[in-house]
């Protein structure tokens, strides 16, 4: 199993359901979101890797950060 | 008595309509001969009801509810809705479900410990929209919808995905009305889609199990583990569910691979495979 991450998830939940794309977070777009620094600093860079290896939702990161993916 | 008239296995990739232009013309050309020839056949079978086994992407159920398995008891369905519809570069239209059906089906099925979720307002992806596009381009059968949790691990087992399907099977062939069911499953085959390898294809694995579904060999693909399915086709090869369902429905029955495809530039080994029921 791969890890599983409740507050990456539930954050880019509620930006997919708005129907936005991001390049990153900005802390005021974070703030209230109880994430662990490492979650934080993976989506203020938009870290698409790291965000995967933290337990974001892989259909998530690719619905939210879009335009991260070359394909 | 009611009858599974129908079964058919395909492909869902938004890309697939989506952006038809970046594929190559001869693998675009040989898929959609497929997705058309199953809507011929589904055509000529003349079904009263589709069953769909299909998969949400988190656009239902998000991390604070995830159901294994749920029944759709929506007396529409959009497919796809008019924001789907641009993305997928669909026209959206509204297809009817069959809240009693799916109501009797749920029924049974918590009756008989198959403990289904349910759900009355379902939004529909390509998981519905681009096969129904060619498959029912007149959207004229209403459609009753199982979805598998397919896309937020921890995953039901495929042989519970079998379990399940034997159900909906028994189910359908116990009703006393004459009905004529026709079972669609869609998603799969190899695709990675969001991962570190986003974009990968598995080809030697999809004809693996391109193969045992020729042969009507459901037992292998439903001893898959998650580890196996994530190794060898990604995440999106965990849609394979939706086909063991499907299959499980249909003991013995073997299928036709009516196109293979592993098209890079959807991200996705598309496959289109007729179920003689």
């Amino acid at each position: 199993m791969i890890p599983v991450s409740y507050a990456l998830n539930k954050l880019l939940t509620a930006v997919a359901r708005q129907h936005q794309m991001k390049e990153a977070f900005t802390e005021e777009e974070m703030a209230g979101h109880d994430l662990a620094p490492a979650e934080r600093a993976a989506l203020k860079a938009g870290d698409i890797g790291a965000l995967y290896e933290l337990g974001a939702n892989p259909y998530l990161i690719r619905r939210v950060f879009r335009r991260r993916f070359t394909i | 008595m009611a009858e599974i008239v129908a079964a058919a296995l395909a492909a869902h990739a938004p890309l697939i309509t989506g952006r038809p232009e970046v594929s190559r013309p001869e693998q675009r050309d040989r898929l959609y001969a497929g997705f058309h020839e199953l809507g011929r056949r589904l055509a000529a079978a003349r079904p009263d009801l589709l069953v769909m086994f299909v998969n949400d992407h988190l656009q239902n159920f998000a991390y604070n509810n995830l159901p294994a398995f749920c029944v759709g008891l929506a007396e529409t369905y959009e497919a796809p809705s008019p924001g789907g519809a641009a993305l997928m570069r669909l026209t959206p239209r509204t297809l009817r479900g069959r809240p009693d059906w799916a109501m009797a089906l749920l029924e049974a099925g918590l009756e008989a410990g198959v403990d289904f979720a349910y759900s009355y307002d379902i939004e529909s992806w390509d998981e519905m929209s681009v096969p129904l596009s060619f498959l029912l381009p007149g959207g004229e059968v209403p459609v009753v919808t199982v979805y598998t949790n397919c896309a937020a691990p921890p995953l039901p087992a495929p042989r519970r995905c079998r379990e399940v399907g034997a159900f909906v099977g028994d189910f359908i062939r116990a009703r006393p009305r004459a009905e004529r069911v026709a079972l669609i499953a869609t998603g799969g085959l190899s695709h990675w889609v969001g991962t570190p390898q986003t974009g990968c294809i598995n080809p030697d694995w999809d004809h693996w199990v391109l193969d045992h579904v020729t042969r009507g060999d459901v037992e292998p693909l439903a001893r898959l583990t998650w580890d196996e399915i994530e190794r060898d086709g990604g995440n999106g090869g965990q849609e394979i569910r939706n086909w063991i369902g499907l299959l499980g429905a249909l003991p013995g029955a073997k299928g036709e691979v009516l196109a293979y495809e592993p098209v890079a530039e959807w991200i996705t080994g598309c496959a289109t495979v007729w179920v003689q029921p």
